[in-house]
């Protein structure tokens, strides 16, 4: 079996959920985004997209910070070094499978 | 972008264009040598300009584009080093390359300095290719290919420097303007799609 294969296993499992590989995917293209941006590019509902992005804080893969724009209160997540070093990580296996799979 | 390399190409001609100098020299005979601050003007106001336009449409994303599709702010860095050293490398490679030709006798210093805006557009050129094939918007690779088309006519064409620059200038604005009507436009439609 090939090393391509074997290693789905030590895919990142924090990242490899769809709706968190949505988020990591849209964070990393741009510095930051607020939570209606991410809202919009995901398509998740509030409830999902805030627990999800709560996991990915605890993993220390995101960084949540809670402010104002206005009166209206305004959350705006950044994907932190660990996070964009390890979605880099993440898309270099991804990719080096989807070859494979593709021979 | 597109109010920078129109204020860019207009200040140019203004500083360097030997009609405007005439102008403000005559102003200074009649006036006084505070006269001569006028041909300043142009390089204070054009970074005011910017400035404001940048406020403008920071505005304009928060007023409307923001408040329906969420904020975002882009990466600093889009492109790779490679292309960023590459870009310079076309510069430089365009400016060394009229050099040689004036050397060899096949070109004069007109050449020279239309090949100094000429290699400015294929740089910039090719750096907007490599946003656009980086971010995937072939917008942008169009932009970047017609961009560098277009400054290469400035090669050919029997103008002064100051002339050559606004031209170059206001060509670059007007292709900028038209790829950022077309983003807005289609950021409008998605936030009115999204109500």
């Amino acid at each position: 079996m090939s090393d391509e294969i074997k290693d789905i296993t030590t895919f990142d499992r924090l990242i490899h959920e769809p709706a968190r590989l949505a988020i990591m995917a849209v964070l990393s293209a741009c510095e930051n985004a607020d939570f209606a941006y991410l809202l919009n590019a995901t398509g998740l509902s509030k409830g999902n997209l805030s627990a999800h992005l709560s996991k990915l804080e605890e993993g220390g893969y995101v960084a949540v910070t809670k402010g104002f724009k206005g009166k209206y209160p305004n959350t705006t997540c950044a994907l932190t070094a660990t996070g964009r070093k390890a979605f880099s990580a993440y898309r270099k296996q991804y990719l080096a499978l989807a070859q494979h799979l593709e021979k | 972008m597109a109010v920078f390399f129109a204020l860019g190409g207009v200040t140019v001609w203004f500083s360097l264009e030997p009609m405007w100098m005439s102008i403000v020299a005559n102003m200074v005979a009649r006036f006084g040598r505070w006269a001569a601050w006028i041909n300043l003007m142009p390089v204070i106001l054009a970074p005011l300009a910017v400035w404001g336009m940048l406020r403008l449409m920071d505005y304009l994303r928060r007023r409307w584009l923001w408040r329906e599709s969420g904020m975002v702010k882009p990466l600093r860095w889009v492109v790779s080093p490679q292309v960023n050293m590459l870009s310079a490398v076309i510069l430089l490679g365009g400016v060394a390359l009229s050099l040689g030709l004036r050397q060899w006798g096949w070109s004069d210093d007109a050449f020279v300095l239309r090949m100094l805006w000429a290699a400015t557009g294929w740089g910039f050129g090719y750096t907007l290719m490599g946003v656009g094939q980086h971010v995937g918007i072939s917008r942008y690779v169009w932009l970047g290919a017609v961009g560098g088309s277009v400054s290469t006519l400035v090669l050919f064409l029997p103008l002064t420097f100051g002339q050559t620059a606004l031209v170059f200038g206001l060509s670059w604005s007007l292709m900028l303007m038209v790829s950022g009507t077309i983003a807005l436009r289609r950021g409008l439609m998605s936030a009115q799609g999204n109500r």
